[in-house]
């Protein structure tokens, strides 16, 4: 009977023991999510305003800080071009002879081959033998054509600087460079590689062709070398630029 | 007769110190559970006090009260009916009474050894 009432008690005991984890759970999950949940609901709100507030405010510091980046972006990208602009526009007015150039380059004089000239002289008249022997617009143009063949990247001459669209050409007996008359003798400056050009045109027989005109071509090279502007006013009157698509 | 205050506390310390959290939306079946544990707690003192306790219904009460207050609120819950309502009902009506029973057990006991 002792043992019997014993063994029941340690039963209860052990229940109880159940009952009571199972108490301290329950208080335990319910006391936490209370104590989050009291907050009354106006708190809330509160708290809710102050969040939304801050929320507002940093969504300002964003577009701000945006707008100073896009600023700076713009205005960096514009002096940029601006550069890129004007760098390019010296570029393209140095290629167009608008501007006078310097650098090293040669220097062709055509003169009167003297030596020559006189037996020829001796043996023929002196007038046939003038006007036969004369240089035309064409050797010029040949001579030209040779320098810019070989990498010359300005050419003047008797100071005319040749730009794209000058023509070189017979008017009477005289030789016209765009609307200017030039006498001889004629002096080419050329802007480029020295050697290069010169051996083009000890290449192309630059020597013995004008020698058929009694002429001689005097080659020095130099290594400082101006060429002065092409001062010319041109106006743009057939042409207009294509405009591109996407092109703004 | 001391041992299951001793149960009682250990088993508090016991999950004091286990700090198990039970999620808030099953709370509610624990709470069912802990009422008919608490019921079948009372139920056992009152029959024991009557001399008709048996550890066989007692421990058979106590499991499957709890286990079916649960279950029953937890049906309850699936079908959208406060199951738990009558459970609560039900296992609070019962606890008064085993406490009404308990109290006068020991009131006529104590009028008894008084006389």
């Amino acid at each position: 009977m002792l043992q019997k009432s014993r063994k029941i008690t340690f039963i209860l005991a052990i229940i109880s023991a159940i009952i009571g984890v199972m108490l301290t759970v329950q208080l335990r999950s319910s006391l936490h999510p209370v104590h989050k949940e009291s907050r009354s609901i106006a708190e809330l709100r509160t708290t809710l305003q102050k969040e939304l507030e801050k929320h507002k405010n940093l969504l300002a510091d964003i577009s701000k800080y945006n707008q100073l980046y896009y600023q700076y972006e713009t205005s960096l990208s514009e002096d940029e071009s601006i550069s890129v602009m004007k760098e390019e526009l010296a570029r393209n007015r140095r290629m167009a002879g608008m501007v006078a150039v310097e650098g090293e380059g040669v220097v062709l004089k055509v003169v009167d081959a003297q030596i020559p000239e006189e037996p020829i002289l001796d043996e023929n008249m002196t007038a046939p033998v003038v006007g036969e022997y004369t240089i035309d617009d064409e050797d010029l143009r040949w001579l030209v054509n040779i320098l810019f063949a070989n990498g010359a990247q300005a050419i003047s001459i008797n100071g005319h600087r040749l730009i794209s669209t000058t023509a070189i050409r017979n008017v009477g007996d005289t030789i016209q460079i765009d609307t200017r008359t030039i006498q001889p003798p004629y002096e080419l400056k050329a802007l480029g590689d020295p050697e290069v050009l010169l051996s083009a045109l000890k290449l192309e027989g630059v020597e013995e062709n004008f020698q058929l005109a009694n002429k001689k071509v005097l080659a020095e090279k130099m290594d400082k070398l101006m060429i002065s502007a092409n001062n010319e006013t041109r106006t743009i009157q057939y042409m207009k630029p294509v405009k591109e698509k996407g092109d703004s | 007769m001391w041992l299951p205050l001793i149960g009682l506390i250990v088993g508090l310390a016991v999950g004091f110190l286990l700090d198990w959290r039970v999620p808030q939306e099953y709370s509610s079946y624990l709470s069912i559970a802990l009422l008919a544990g608490l019921d079948t707690i009372f139920g056992g003192i009152r029959s024991f006090l009557e001399r008709t306790f048996n550890v066989r219904i007692f421990l058979s009460g106590f499991f499957f009260n709890t286990l079916f207050a649960a279950g029953l609120a937890f049906i309850g819950g699936f079908l959208g009916i406060d199951l738990y309502l009558a459970a609560i009902v039900a296992f609070g009506v019962r606890l008064f009474n085993n406490l009404a029973v308990i109290r006068r057990i020991v009131l006529s006991r104590w009028i008894n050894q008084q006389d």
